[in-house]
């Protein structure tokens, strides 16, 4: 009897080997990856989630409660909210790229400039960094904006800018520990071409942290864009943006609270699961 | 000259056609809230209000922001009853007019005076008239909108005064009466504009004095003790009831409606329409006040090339279903436009049949003037996409403009025109609406319940808000602003409007009410003739 139950017990402790790797991705990365893909495929072919235009409304509709017809309710104008948080996802989504690009490209490019070139230059690229910091980066794209003027691509960049300085610093730490290293030396001390050891040496053994980080500021950089397209600043109407339909709803919210909860909800999940999965993207880098 | 019962003779035929105009309208004008019982002396009214008052420069004032507070704190010559529209004695207790309406003389009331102690007499009056009828450029404070064809002004006695005009001035009497002609303490009238931005510098003889301001935040009104100079026909003609008012700026719509009904505050400034349901369901007071005068429109540049065609300008106003408008965003509240004028403004007529909703026909008119639908659905004309761009701000001065627009932009799709909905930073949004060539398009309205307020909107040498030198419009205009006989004026008035209609210089949408929700305790809240708050008869019943 007892060495019957041992074997059993035998048997629950020793899983098949998938088994045993399902057991040790946690549920939390599946459902994070999982929202991510949603959104992702939300913004590449809305019109497999949705048959009805976002920026039409049906007059009779409006106002309506989450129901089976419309999962997130109607909005003021009668169009679904659910429809419009689909097809909103396009901008959420490709300005928080063109933030991360932006901050990115010139970040790393500030990073490595700021970490080959004479103590001068690092200098002069460091103070204007820090002063970059200094600033408030809400307060920042919002001044950026003022100079560009209002628009999605424009407040991309905007969010973009205030990220320059967070990776030019990572880069430039990464490339400062790179370049003295005996491969980069020896690299230099054969006749390598300044620009050919920083882009065949340098920059691919700086990168590793500073890919983490741009998983990380994706998410981040979506709350940015939702927080100035709340403030008016993205998209004209009636254009499906996340941040704007919060910011429209805001005044229906003792009646019809699904315009905000919803939307609000969807970047929260987003956001979160982006994290999430930058998270784990770092852990696997280091490990 | 006239005599004081012509006059009011005059003012009751102009009054026959407001009403014969006004009475297919539903009744919507509910001008005070329940006096019953005797009042309270005493407590503090806690007032939200939707925006703060850039400046207190009376000509100024249009703007309900600041209209609210000066209704308050400054008296005028006149008093125009909000009911039926007669100019009834104020600080001026008779007046004359001669024939051709070219020379007003007023007779003040004795024993007025500002709140500093200075007396309102006529030489404060002429004082404030010939800033507010010619402006002073020297201090940038600018002429008064109401005020035309003023020449000078002469002080007969201390209390007699008379104006005199280069040309007739039909509508001054009623001008007198108007917000933007309150009377100020003639030593303000000394600084610069910038100095009426601070509230506690502006000195009146109104029932309240300003007693200290948080600029964009709160002002605070404290009830003059000495007040004994209401209009003749305020109920209340002592002082104030209450001590205080503390006008506090609550751009929120959901904060200021969620604190009406809480009871953190006595009475709100718009109530929006999605809204009112709440206010009357928790026993709540909903007060509607009309506007009176030019109503919420979407106006044309027709110089900006895009909508220079009258037959453009015509498809676009058929394309509009302001049924949809009413049913999907307000209610019965804003009654719909029939015509740039208000049912209740003088001299209105209806002009509805040139813009009745008719897509087959406005179609077909876009497509006559060359207008051809392009791939995205968006008509072209040698290579230029009927695309018109719009600026608003938010919160406007028309409620709901947002939506309203976003509206707009679905119905105009419908028949291939596209509108651009933009909502510039403040400080280029001047700019870009003051030029034809980078919007086609105006918003506005305009409240005043006299003949003169449709010159005063599109009049080229007043707000001209179509920007177009159009001779035939202007024609019009001076007729109906300079034509002293009553008749003829309205009649002039009703020729603008259908002009206007024919032209299709502009899509009126809605009546535009001030909708005030007020606590259930608050009693004789009463309003000046367009629906500015006036607090002088009111009182807290025990709550």
């Amino acid at each position: 009897m007892t060495a019957q139950a041992v074997t059993v017990g035998d048997e629950i402790r020793r899983p098949t080997a998938i088994v045993r790797r399902l057991r040790r991705v946690s549920p939390a990365l599946v459902l994070a990856w999982l929202a991510v893909a949603v959104v992702v495929a939300w913004a590449l072919v809305p019109w497999l989630f949705s048959a009805a235009d976002p920026t039409i409304g049906v007059s009779g509709q409006r106002l309506q409660a989450p129901s089976i017809q419309h999962l997130f309710g109607t909005d003021q104008l009668g169009r679904d909210v659910l429809d419009r948080v689909i097809y909103g996802s396009r901008f959420s989504l490709v300005g928080a790229l063109v933030a991360v690009g932006v901050g990115l490209v010139a970040g790393t490019a500030l990073g490595v400039l700021a970490g080959t070139l004479s103590r001068a230059v690092d200098d002069v690229i460091m103070r204007i960094v820090d002063v970059l910091l200094a600033i408030p980066s809400l307060l920042l794209s919002l001044s950026i904006i003022t100079l560009l003027g209002f628009g999605t691509v424009n407040v991309s960049i905007a969010v973009g800018i205030t990220s320059i300085a967070m990776f030019a610093r990572l880069t430039r730490s990464q490339v400062v520990k790179v370049r003295h290293t005996d491969y980069v030396e020896a690299a230099v001390g054969s006749g390598g071409h300044f620009l050919g050891v920083l882009w065949r040496h340098v920059l691919p053994n700086s990168m590793g942290p500073v890919v983490a980080l741009s998983a990380l500021q994706f998410g981040s950089a979506i709350l940015q864009i939702a927080t100035l397209g709340f403030l008016g600043f993205g998209a004209p109407p009636p254009t499906p943006e996340w941040g704007l339909m919060v910011s429209e709803g805001r005044n229906y919210i003792a009646t019809s609270w699904w315009l905000t909860t919803l939307p609000g909800a969807i970047v929260v999940v987003v956001v979160l699961s982006t994290h999430r999965v930058s998270r784990s993207l770092g852990r696997e880098k280091r490990g | 000259m006239f005599s004081q019962r012509r006059i009011t003779g005059l003012a009751a035929a102009g009054l026959a056609i407001v009403l014969l105009a006004g009475c297919a309208s539903p009744d919507l004008s509910s001008s005070l809230t329940s006096s019953q019982g005797t009042p309270v002396s005493g407590g503090t009214l806690i007032y939200l209000e939707q925006g703060a008052p850039a400046s207190l420069y009376a000509t100024q004032s249009g703007a309900y922001t600041s209209g609210g507070i000066n209704n308050n704190i400054l008296d005028r010559l006149t008093w125009q009853d909000p009911k039926t529209l007669e100019i009834t004695p104020w600080i001026a207790s008779s007046w004359k007019v001669n024939n051709d309406a070219t020379e007003y003389t007023f007779h003040l009331r004795d024993g007025v005076t500002f709140s500093n102690g200075t007396p309102l007499d006529a030489e404060a009056v002429k004082k404030d008239y010939d800033t507010y009828g010619l402006g002073n450029p020297d201090l940038k404070l600018p002429k008064s909108e109401v005020i035309n064809n003023y020449d000078h002004a002469e002080v007969v006695d201390p209390l007699t005064i008379t104006f005199f005009f280069k040309a007739p001035s039909p509508g001054f009497l009623q001008a007198t009466s108007t917000i933007n002609s309150g009377l100020v303490a003639p030593e303000v009238l000394d600084h610069n504009l910038d100095y009426f931005a601070v509230a506690t510098n502006v000195i009146g003889s109104g029932p309240f004095t300003v007693a200290s301001q948080v600029v964009g935040k709160e002002i605070d009104l404290v009830a003059r003790k000495d007040y004994a100079w209401a209009p003749e026909r305020a109920a209340n003609q002592g002082r104030a009831y209450l001590d205080e008012v503390k006008y506090i700026v609550e751009p929120e719509d959901s904060v200021r409606i969620g604190s009406l009904l809480s009871g953190q505050a006595d009475v709100i400034r718009t109530v929006q329409a999605y809204d009112e349901g709440q206010v009357t369901a928790a026993g709540y007071v909903l007060l509607a006040p009309q506007t009176k005068g030019v109503n919420d429109a979407v106006n044309f540049r027709p110089s900006n090339p895009l909508v220079s065609d009258v037959h453009v300008r015509q498809a676009i106003v058929k394309a509009i279903d302001l049924q949809e408008i009413h049913d999907t965003l307000f209610s019965d509240t804003y009654p719909i436009a029939t015509s740039i004028l208000s049912d209740l403004a003088a001299g209105y007529v209806d002009t509805s049949k040139y813009s009745k909703f008719d897509l087959a026909a406005s179609k077909k008119l876009l497509d006559d003037a060359g207008w051809a639908p392009g791939a995205d659905g968006i008509r072209e004309k040698d290579g230029q996409k009927l695309v018109l761009k719009v600026y608003y701000q938010n919160p406007g001065g028309q409620p709901q403009t947002q939506q309203t627009l976003e509206l707009i932009q679905q119905q105009l799709k419908a028949v291939g025109v596209g509108l651009d909905i933009l909502s510039p930073a403040s400080s280029d949004y001047a700019t870009l609406l003051n030029d034809p060539l980078s919007t086609p398009l105006y918003i506005g309205d305009a409240g005043r319940a006299d003949l003169d307020v449709i010159g005063t909107y599109f009049g080229f040498k007043n707000r001209n808000v179509l920007k177009n030198e159009d001779p035939e419009l202007e024609r019009l205009l001076a007729v109906a602003n300079s034509q002293p006989d009553q008749d003829k004026r309205a009649k002039a008035v009703q020729d603008v409007q259908v002009y206007i209609a024919k032209q299709a210089y502009a899509i009126p949408i809605l009546q535009e009410p001030q909708v005030f929700g007020a606590a259930p305790y608050v009693n004789g809240f009463t309003f000046e003739s367009v629906g500015r708050p006036l607090f002088q008869g009111t009182w807290l019943a025990k709550h």
